[in-house]
């Protein structure tokens, strides 16, 4: 499979890019819903810090992917109505500020709660706020509601890829698997 | 008698005081691989302190243990508990110093902290600038929170709380006129 994407299928970069992000946002989900579930202590502070260096690995994932796209655009959708069309458009964009959005607000509400975030350890981030217990509360309702779009949005983009191969028969979900399409 | 009285109130000739509105007093710590600081809101500072004769100058601070702030609730609520100041029993920290030594530019004090029922030697350094009725007196110390127990049971790991804590202030002396004149 070639790197770069060709005319009808992603490359092994893009492929690479978005299937390691979809890893890296099941584990977040595990992650956020173990701390919710978790009493104040050392455990849930240790899940928090990991789920939040997942959402850094995450967040530059999603700017290399923009900036891989922006360099080596996606192949062009196959023949389907304009608003599906459209549809798709959509979705792709609002899941790609998705990736930037979940990551930022939670960055920022680490910040406003005085909690500093280092990626794995390695390296601290700058704060991107002052402590502030409010914003810290408005941010995690933020944060919730994204999360939600999110699996929505997910859940949608599932959709309508097995829309495509199983009801349509056009092969569009092989656009973005490592094996041919018959 | 007398003239012991005297002679000793004449070697303490000035005392200068500080407390939590006439400066600050931080902590630094690490969690998770990230620094963050807080505060103490309450504190009192005594310094009694002639140029001529360090040798008997006495340094004494008392800390209000609950006064500890990280601008995040639930962090304050753990910091305050049992497992870390344990501020029903341990309502206060103290800090006494007889002697001052100069240290390049400024002064060091090799006295004891008084934390958690623990009693142990902190070397703190400080510089003072003298102006006109008050001392800048800017400073810290690092210690060793497991050496004071600050950090029961699980949070005793120093893979995701660190050991050391920095202690910084910086404080505004000013003269204390009850003490002033003997």
């Amino acid at each position: 499979m070639p790197a770069r994407n060709t005319a009808d299928r992603y490359g092994s970069v893009a492929q690479t890019l978005h299937w390691l992000v979809v890893a890296l946002l099941i584990i977040q989900f595990t992650l956020a819903r173990i701390a919710g579930n978790l009493p104040i202590g050392l455990d849930k502070l240790v899940v928090l810090a990991r789920h939040k260096s997942v959402g850094i690995t995450i967040l530059t994932l999603a700017a290399l992917r923009l900036a891989w796209r922006f360099y080596n655009p996606p192949p062009p959708l196959p023949p389907m109505p304009r608003w599906q069309a459209a549809a798709a458009r959509i979705s792709h964009s609002s899941l790609y500020a998705l990736l930037f959005a979940m990551p930022l607000t939670g960055w920022m509400m680490s910040s406003a709660s005085n909690y500093p975030v280092s990626w794995f350890g390695f390296v601290q981030l700058p704060d991107l706020v002052s402590p502030d217990p409010a914003l810290k509360e408005l941010l995690l309702e933020v944060h919730k509601t994204l999360s939600k779009v999110l699996i929505a949005l997910a859940g949608l983009h599932v959709a309508a890829a097995l829309k495509h191969q199983f009801r349509d028969h056009d092969g569009l979900m092989f656009r973005m698997l490592p094996w041919r399409h018959r | 008698m007398l003239l012991a009285w005297l002679a000793s109130a004449a070697a303490v000739a000035e005392v200068w005081q500080a407390d939590q509105n006439s400066g600050t007093l931080r902590f630094v710590a690490t969690q998770a691989g990230a620094r963050f600081s807080g505060h103490f809101g309450a504190f009192s500072v005594q310094l009694d302190f002639d140029p001529k004769d360090a040798a008997n100058a006495r340094l004494d601070v008392r800390i209000t243990t609950q006064s500890a702030d990280t601008a995040d609730a639930d962090r304050d609520a753990v910091l305050h508990s049992s497992d870390f100041f344990w501020i029903e029993r341990f309502p206060e920290a103290e800090y006494h110093a007889a002697g001052l030594k100069s240290h390049g530019r400024g002064w060091l004090a090799t006295g004891k902290l008084s934390l958690r029922g623990v009693t142990q030697p902190v070397d703190v350094r400080f510089e003072l600038q003298p102006g006109p009725e008050i001392y800048t007196m800017k400073g810290g110390a690092t210690l060793r929170r497991l050496e004071f127990g600050v950090g029961q049971g699980d949070w005793a790991s120093t893979t995701w709380i660190g050991d050391p804590v920095d202690v910084a202030f910086d404080l505004k002396l000013r003269q204390a006129t009850a003490a002033a004149s003997p």
